[in-house]
């Protein structure tokens, strides 16, 4: 598959950018990255033409075709490169569950997330709690196992491991300690760490929360 | 697995519910239908169940539960034998998941704003929902359905836009869709609602008409608490 045009178009600090450049590394697919700075308003041509819905990253172009939304693009990489990773479970309920835990991911701890980092006084503190506590609930579906996947590294886990380059940010926003609040959720982040495709895309800590200050208006 | 008994707890009004139900009947899946009684003040099945989100429908599998309409529907689709719901080509996939989340996360806090505000506001929300449905509309490209000859993915998505659109819009008192401005998505709504399939799992359009025309000052009062993104 030499001859595959594969483009990604991000943002490096894009925690659903993340997702699709770790799985497009998990399954070992070579892909040239497309850089698109979200610090400026307007969208650039490429990606008004490839996302004129959303505009919005990431984007993946594949022999010119865009595949949009970072969940689409790891279920689209996962089935056009099938070999020997898989990063969806084979077993339709486990398939099931990890869409729903990766939703969850999108519809909770994002949009907390965001309220955190924007609110101020009695609204951060609620966000604060809330983030936890839905960081808590991804903690108890890890359980004890290595991975969301289990045994592998997979669809829950490249859904969810870019926020934890927003944990140190969390720390400093909110005086919290990420070890005290979700210990197992730390080790998990440090096995996915051991991973090429997770430490050569995730930022440092202290990168993600600078930028974020800078997106935020924080001081 | 799949000689399992099947349960879908649902609710007769709900689209969402008929998402799953109609992917059920496609694929020929026995199931017994567990209908909520009210909404506000849901079963214990169901809060067991869906503990997160606390809403129907659920697909309860022999003891394992799935949430989330589309994803039932994705479920259904690779949990059982027959037609397939989600085309083979993972482009294709990927277009019809798109679409499906288009009408979720783009399509339906502004359709809900454009039917119960008044005024200026009003008018920026039906502006918006139209121009989605325009976009939505131009992925039927001639076809009989969004799925091709028969009913996909992203037909059963669209299920609120062929059945339950013209209610809502009755009830409020507010046209949204002609077919003069969308004869390709009204003739694709025709086209669902009379499938031999979906028909048996449609709830009854005057029932519905009465239901929600009990409920629209609740409706109403849901949109001071949202604020459009």
């Amino acid at each position: 598959m030499a001859s595959e045009d594969v483009r990604c178009v991000d943002f490096w600090c894009n925690e659903f950018g993340m997702r699709a450049r770790i799985a497009l590394r998990e399954k070992r697919v070579g892909f040239e990255f497309v850089e698109e700075d979200l610090r400026v308003r307007e969208r650039s041509d490429l990606v008004r033409r490839m996302n004129p819905v959303h505009r919005s990253i990431p984007i993946l172009i594949h022999d010119g075709r865009p595949v949009c939304g970072s969940m689409n693009i790891v279920e689209y990489v996962d089935e056009a490169w099938r070999g020997e990773t898989r990063l969806l479970p084979a077993d339709s309920v486990e398939r099931a569950h990890a869409r729903f835990w990766a939703d969850f991911v999108d519809n909770k701890v994002y949009p907390a997330q965001t309220r955190f980092f924007t609110g101020r006084g009695e609204a951060k503190a609620a966000a604060l709690a809330e983030l936890l506590a839905h960081l808590r609930q991804l903690e108890s579906v890890l359980g004890d196992k290595a991975f969301f996947g289990g045994d592998e590294f997979g669809f829950l886990d490249v859904a969810f491991v870019p926020f934890s380059a927003m944990f140190y940010g969390y720390e400093q926003h909110g005086g919290v300690s990420m070890e005290a609040e979700c210990p197992r959720l730390m080790r998990w982040v440090r096995r996915c760490e051991e991973r090429e495709s997770v430490r050569s895309v995730l930022p440092s800590g202290v990168d993600m929360y600078d930028i974020h200050k800078e997106f935020y208006g924080i001081e | 697995m799949s000689e399992t008994a099947v349960k879908l707890i649902g609710f007769f009004d709900s689209p969402f519910a008929h998402r799953a139900e109609v992917a059920l009947r496609l694929k020929g899946v026995p199931y017994e239908l567990v209908l909520e009684k009210d909404l506000g003040n849901k079963s214990e099945l169901l809060l067991k169940h869906n503990p997160i989100h606390k809403k129907v429908p659920v697909l309860l599998h022999g003891d394992k539960a799935i949430c989330e309409s589309l994803l039932i529907v994705e479920y259904v689709d690779e949990a059982f034998d027959g037609p397939p719901l989600l085309p083979a080509d993972p482009f294709d996939r990927a277009d019809a998941r798109f679409w499906a989340r288009f009408l979720d996360d783009k399509c339906s806090t502004p359709f809900w704003l454009a039917l119960w505000t008044e005024g200026e506001a009003q008018k920026g929300f039906a502006k918006e929902i139209q121009e989605s449905l325009k976009l939505l509309e131009a992925q039927l490209k001639g076809k009989r359905f969004f799925g091709g000859d028969d009913l996909g993915f992203l037909d059963i998505a669209a299920c609120g836009f062929a059945h339950w659109l013209s209610v809502f819009e009755e009830v409020a008192g507010v046209t949204l869709v002609t077919p003069q401005e969308f004869p390709d998505l009204c003739r694709w709504g025709k086209e669902y609602t009379s499938h031999e399939i979906v028909k048996q799992c449609l709830p009854d359009r005057a029932t519905l008409l009465a239901h929600f025309s009990a409920k629209k000052d609740y409706f109403v009062s849901t949109v001071k608490s949202m604020a459009p993104n």
